[in-house]
């Protein structure tokens, strides 16, 4: 009885503790339609769950525009939209796809948050609703998204990943020019750290500004995103000095007091405070937002917009990087097509220029006509993404970025751990991975081909 | 002594006069929600447990709980949840020194005891945000300490990791200590007054009366408190952790715990089944700890009887 007891109340206290974890494996159904099906006319809600009003501030006024004139012209159907918070956006999908159920539209950042969903068989590929005259337009959507010949999520904006901002105006007060390569930048960092006057300034503690800087700094010594996946499936290693060599950098910028100290104790967008407040001669952002910083900081006059300072002869260093955020279709959705349409209607000429009139970023098309761009520093951010280099960090398992990039950059930048520490770290998550991981390789080779 | 002896005795009398049909009315009248608390939590267990043994729809047997106890992640988790619990002693020492400070005090205690127990109602994300402000390099407690000339005390306290997850748990102890001097308050207040008006005919002083009067007396409900503050410790810190840190358990992973990993894997590194695997070992911790509670308490009822 003692034993019934003592079991019955455990089992209320598992419950209690592991409701949550509980989720479907089943695999979504099979439901691809073509473009060609006729549009329905019953009464219909479409539910869109996204994020980009963070760094792309505007892109909810225009959504919601956006949903306005669509469901004018098509009166039988209502959009709703959720914006989720950028700890909440992956979660919150997971959720919903364990229940099978939740938004029509999703909103994925590029390259590896877009393939897993589809490796997972939470979403339709787009291309089984977009042509592929259409979906040729559509910046980063091969590169990104695309898996043996089809294209999981529809690329919405650009994302230059990630501009160095750089205030010309703090750095002329200080006799310093704007740095050239990476010598001279650790050159600006000792001029200014003497001067008490932070350099770059940056937040880790939520981890996003890890992913970046491994990005910037270690996209300098591979010669594409393919080194990138053969270390990630075990052909090459993140100790080899192609991969390993940009923790050394990063070493090198702490110890330059090229941060500001509370780096660690502050989120990214705290620390971007400090360089619109003028604390900060540099910081990095996000590239839709970039102009809207270039604004608050006193306009292009004050600040110039440009990638990290090369510290190698790569092909990639020097470049800025370029990614695209996407919008994906669900697996679940009763209305894939009426879905893949509002995508498209989002695609328009007018939708593309009202986007860049409500955000100051890039509409992800190259249709696009970026010669209403009047900033000399907005436009040179847009055609240098353009011609980017491929963003790294979309390359490498999302679980791999957390466990390892961001947990690393946090202890190089406090001094707790060496750069050798934090690439033999890489390398041992990466090979964990691979054994928790099951059909990781096979997927990455896939994406590879 | 006696009076709790006649007390249970009468209960007894009561119970013995009203015997089966009092307890199928019971059970009658408790079935229905019963039932579905069983139902809906039954249904998580079973559901969990059978995840823990699969893999991508196909059984696996124990490989998802090697995966996760082989996890250097799992393991620092896991060495946090027992290193929280050395909290818990902590928080029924001030619980208990607080509970002995408020009783005595004679003018304001209405006021003092809900100041106390202002933080244990406020919600975890609003203290932990609230607590990441005050902790950052360049936040209030820092520019306290400087302005006091304490300079050498100003760490980083949420950004470095060797202090972080002690800094989580004063948090922690901040939030949770109200609920214990409640608790030990209000049994304390219950107490007959004649023991004590004895203790000081014998002579007795403050510490004396209380560590051998008031700290027995009160067993039960320390331990009560303690075992509800270890079941904390090992399964009630996510908001805490998830907030102050994003969500990441960092910096590195000095505020991992077990939890927050079940967390990640579930819905950051969509792993359910390893989280399951995770939760099915949490759920073993806390089931230990429980058994343990109610073993202790049967111990101390029965103590406590016997006197």
């Amino acid at each position: 009885m003692k034993s019934k007891k003592v079991f019955a109340i455990g089992a209320l206290a598992l419950a209690l503790l592991l409701g949550a974890c509980s989720s479907s494996s089943d695999t979504a159904s099979e439901n691809a339609t073509t473009e060609e099906t006729a549009f329905p006319t019953e009464d219909l809600t479409l539910n869109i769950s996204w994020w980009g009003e963070q760094e792309a501030p505007g892109a909810q006024k225009w959504l919601e525009e956006s949903i306005a004139l669509y469901t004018k012209e098509h009166p039988n159907v209502t959009i709703k939209h959720v914006l989720q918070t950028t700890d909440g956006l992956i979660p919150s999908f997971e959720a919903a796809a364990a229940a099978q159920s939740g938004p029509d539209i999703q909103y994925f950042w590029g390259g590896i948050y877009s393939q897993q969903p589809g490796w997972d068989g939470h979403i339709a590929p787009i291309s089984d609703y977009l042509s592929e005259e259409e979906l040729s337009h559509y910046i980063n959507a091969k590169v990104e998204s695309g898996f043996q010949g089809k294209v999981w999520t529809a690329p919405w904006y650009v994302n230059p990943s990630f501009p160095l901002l750089v205030r010309k105006d703090i750095l002329a007060d200080n006799g310093l020019s704007v740095p050239t390569n990476w010598d001279e930048l650790m050159k600006v960092c000792d001029v200014l750290s003497a001067k008490k006057i932070t350099t770059i300034a940056g937040g880790v503690k939520d981890g996003w500004f890890g992913g970046w800087i491994y990005s910037i700094l270690g996209g300098q010594s591979v010669q594409s995103q393919a080194d990138v996946i053969n270390a990630v499936v075990g052909t090459t290693k993140f100790t080899d000095p192609e991969h390993a060599t940009w923790w050394t950098k990063l070493e090198e910028s702490r110890d330059r007091k090229c941060w500001n100290d509370d780096i660690n104790s502050l989120e990214l967008y705290q620390a971007q405070q400090k360089f619109v407040d003028g604390k900060a001669a540099m910081t990095i952002t996000a590239g839709p937002d970039a102009p809207n910083f270039v604004k608050k900081a006193g306009g292009d006059e004050k600040v110039t917009i440009m990638a990290m300072p090369a510290w190698s002869d790569g092909p990639l260093a020097g470049k800025m990087g370029t990614t695209s955020q996407t919008l994906g279709i669900t697996k679940w959705s009763k209305y894939p097509q009426v879905a893949a349409d509002f995508i498209k209607f989002t695609h328009s000429t007018e939708r593309l220029n009202a986007w860049y009139a409500a955000t100051g970023s890039m509409p992800a098309d190259d249709r696009f006509d970026i010669s209403q761009v009047e900033s000399a520093s907005t436009k040179a951010l847009f055609e240098s993404a353009l011609n980017g280099a491929p963003y790294l960090e979309n390359f490498i398992p999302a679980q791999l970025d957390a466990d390892a990039v961001f947990k690393n950059v946090q202890l190089v930048l406090k001094g707790t751990v060496t750069a050798a520490d934090a690439a033999a770290d890489m390398q041992a998550v990466m090979e964990r991975l691979r054994t928790s991981d099951r059909k990781l390789v096979d997927n990455f080779t896939a994406w590879a081909k | 002594m006696k009076l709790t002896r006649g007390k249970s005795e009468a209960v007894g009398v009561v119970s013995r006069q009203r015997p089966a049909r009092s307890s199928r009315e019971a059970l009658i009248w408790i079935a229905p929600a019963a039932f579905v608390i069983l139902f809906i939590f039954g249904y998580s267990v079973i559901t969990v447990l059978i995840q823990s043994f699969r893999y991508d729809g196909d059984w696996v047997g124990f490989e998802n709980f090697s995966i996760v106890i082989t996890d250097p992640i799992f393991l620092t988790a896991l060495k946090h949840n027992g290193l929280l619990l050395l909290a818990v002693p902590v928080l029924i020492t001030l619980a208990f020194i607080i509970a002995i400070a408020l009783f005595e005090t004679r003018r304001g205690m209405r006021f003092y005891r809900s100041a106390v127990f202002l933080p244990y109602v406020l919600p975890i994300p609003v203290v932990a945000v609230v607590f990441g402000q005050i902790y950052q390099l360049h936040g209030a407690l820092n520019l306290f300490l400087k302005s006091i000339g304490l300079d050498f005390l100003a760490k980083d306290w949420l950004g470095d990791p060797a202090i972080a997850l002690g800094t989580m748990s004063s948090v922690i102890i901040w939030k949770e200590v109200g609920f214990g001097v409640i608790l030990m308050l209000a049994h304390i207040i219950s107490l007959p007054n004649e023991t004590y008006e004895a203790a000081r005919i014998d002579g007795a002083g403050f510490w004396r009366t209380h560590f051998s009067i008031t700290r027995p007396a009160i067993l039960n409900t320390i331990v009560f408190y303690g075992v509800i503050e270890a079941i904390t410790m090992v399964s009630w810190v996510f908001n805490y952790v998830y907030v102050m840190s994003n969500g990441l358990g960092g910096p590195g992973n000095a505020t991992m715990v077990s939890e927050l990993y079940i967390y990640r894997s579930a819905f950051q590194n969509k792993a359910p089944e390893l989280a399951a695997a995770a939760a099915v070992f949490l759920f073993i911790a806390t089931l230990v700890l429980m058994i343990a509670f109610f073993r202790i308490q049967r111990r101390s009822i029965a103590g406590t009887f016997n006197k």
